[in-house]
């Protein structure tokens, strides 16, 4: 029996949390994303989030804690909109590349996203170097032209970068 | 752990050169060889190097860039953010010459001038405008303006209790505070000269603001970012005191706005849309430990919960 129960806790919790609070959600994210089947999206993901961070007990400010883990979702979706509108324009650009399937697509996307997130933080100049470099494939001299800057600050940049990428995994 | 990294990418930097040497390839298999640390070091890097790898060659960069500088409309983000839309320009109004201008509480209005330059005033503010054949002046009375200058022989200076400031070609705003004047720059350059301070000017330049009274003008200071988001009837905080947000915000409100000392402190970003302070207060309540003490509606105050 007290297996049952404490086992049973943690989705009472989860119950009564979504039964109190899912649709102050659903009304805050419509507020912010002014499309209902955005923000009722975004609200499931925010309680899937919250059933997988959450083993048991009571929130002491429910709302508050909802409504933190709804703004990175919104801002995540906001990314992911960006980064598909950006990489449909350069497919658009570049005719000759074969157009990838729906799937490849939401794999790439999934890939772009990663490393933007991981971008995160990085100096526009340090950014722009470090893509050229190590997305674009260009050599530090034709890295160099295309910034307007320096080898050597090429790589004093490209170092920077990397630096912030690996300390970023650590944490 | 962290130096052995830096090193790893020092050597990566160098072997990624196209011009990398044999002796360069020796050294850096000595010391991966010298520690462990130092390949396991290596092997972080190589699988950063492999997550970068799955992104589509040649595309991946352009892609990346061109979202970031998408979202660099960051103020349209924020504002998504916090459930404001973005405001439109607001039309503009020609108005005749010497005219007094002036806006009421919780207002801004658009003009442009009979010389093609654009004066915006923000809200509870004044200004007359004097054009003759050898200067644009504009003297400000009170509140805050930005001013937008269109090319012509004569200089454009705009006046303040405090003292002048004139224009190098440039977009900048202007606000007289209580004994005090405070320009902010927004494009090219401005020359500050305090009221007193004869033959003392100051040059302020793009993204720099400077506060001068009577007598004396400076430092120079960064500027805020957006300062001049009030134009588009936005207020764009960036870390600022939550004391500070509602101070500015009660600019546009008639009536008593204030803040109670224990969450004064407190620190806050984001976008807000000046037009609507009530559902900024809104906001504030969701976002912040605190809750609204109203009065009347000409009386509210942002105080701690647990009072």
């Amino acid at each position: 029996m007290s297996i049952t129960a404490s086992d049973a806790a943690p989705h009472a919790h989860l119950h009564a949390l979504y039964r109190d609070h899912n649709s102050w959600l659903r009304g805050w994210l419509r507020h912010r994303l002014s499309n209902s089947a955005d923000a009722a999206d975004l609200a499931q993901d925010t309680f899937v989030r919250v059933l997988l961070a959450r083993s048991s007990g009571t929130l002491q400010e429910p709302r508050r804690y909802l409504a933190t883990i709804a703004r990175g979702l919104v801002i995540d979706l906001y990314r992911r909109r960006s980064l598909e509108q950006a990489y449909l324009d350069a497919l658009m650009a570049r005719p000759e590349l074969h157009a990838p399937s729906a799937e490849t697509r939401a794999l790439i996307l999934d890939s772009l996203l990663a490393i933007d997130r991981m971008l995160d933080g990085l100096g526009a100049r340090t950014r722009q170097i470090f893509l050229a470099v190590q997305l674009d494939g260009l050599s530090y001299e034709k890295a160099a032209d295309r910034c307007g800057v320096s080898v050597s600050t090429v790589r004093k940049h490209l170092a920077r970068g990397l630096m912030h990428c690996l300390l970023l995994e650590e944490a | 752990m962290k130096r052995t990294l830096a090193q790893a990418v020092d050597w990566y930097v160098r072997l990624h050169d196209s011009a990398v040497s044999d002796t360069t390839r020796r050294e850096w298999q000595a010391w991966l060889a010298a520690d462990p640390q130092h390949a396991q070091a290596w092997q972080r890097i190589e699988q950063l190097q492999q997550r970068l790898g799955q992104a589509p060659a040649g595309l991946a960069g352009t892609t990346l860039e061109q979202a970031r500088q998408q979202r660099r409309a960051a103020v349209k983000m924020l504002a998504m953010l916090l459930g404001v839309g973005v405001v439109g320009w607001r039309g503009y109004q020609v108005s005749p010459w010497g005219a007094d201008y002036s806006t009421r509480v919780g207002q801004r209005r658009h003009f442009t001038l009979a010389d093609g330059s654009r004066l915006v005033l923000d809200t509870d503010s004044r200004a007359d405008v004097q054009f003759d054949g050898t200067q644009r002046l504009i003297v400000l009375h009170q509140g805050e303006i930005l001013v937008e200058t269109a090319k012509d022989t004569r200089p454009l200076s705009v006046q303040t209790a405090e003292g002048r400031v004139l224009a190098l070609g440039t977009r900048f705003t202007v606000r007289q505070g209580a004994g005090i004047s405070r320009v902010t720059v927004e494009a090219h350059a401005v020359e500050v000269q305090p009221r007193l301070a004869i033959g003392q000017t100051l040059r302020a330049e793009a993204g720099q603001a400077v506060s001068f009274t009577a007598d004396t003008a400076g430092p120079l200071l960064p500027a805020v970012a957006q300062g001049s988001a009030w134009t588009q009837g936005m207020l764009v905080v960036v870390d600022w005191r939550l004391e500070d947000v509602v101070a500015e915000l009660s600019r546009y409100r008639h009536g008593y706005l204030g803040c109670a000392p224990e969450v004064a402190g407190l620190r806050l970003s984001g976008t807000f849309l000046l037009d609507d302070s009530e559902g900024v207060l809104a906001n504030l309540e969701d976002s912040l430990p605190v809750r609204l003490r109203r009065l009347t509606r000409y009386w509210v105050r942002v105080e701690g919960r647990a009072a």
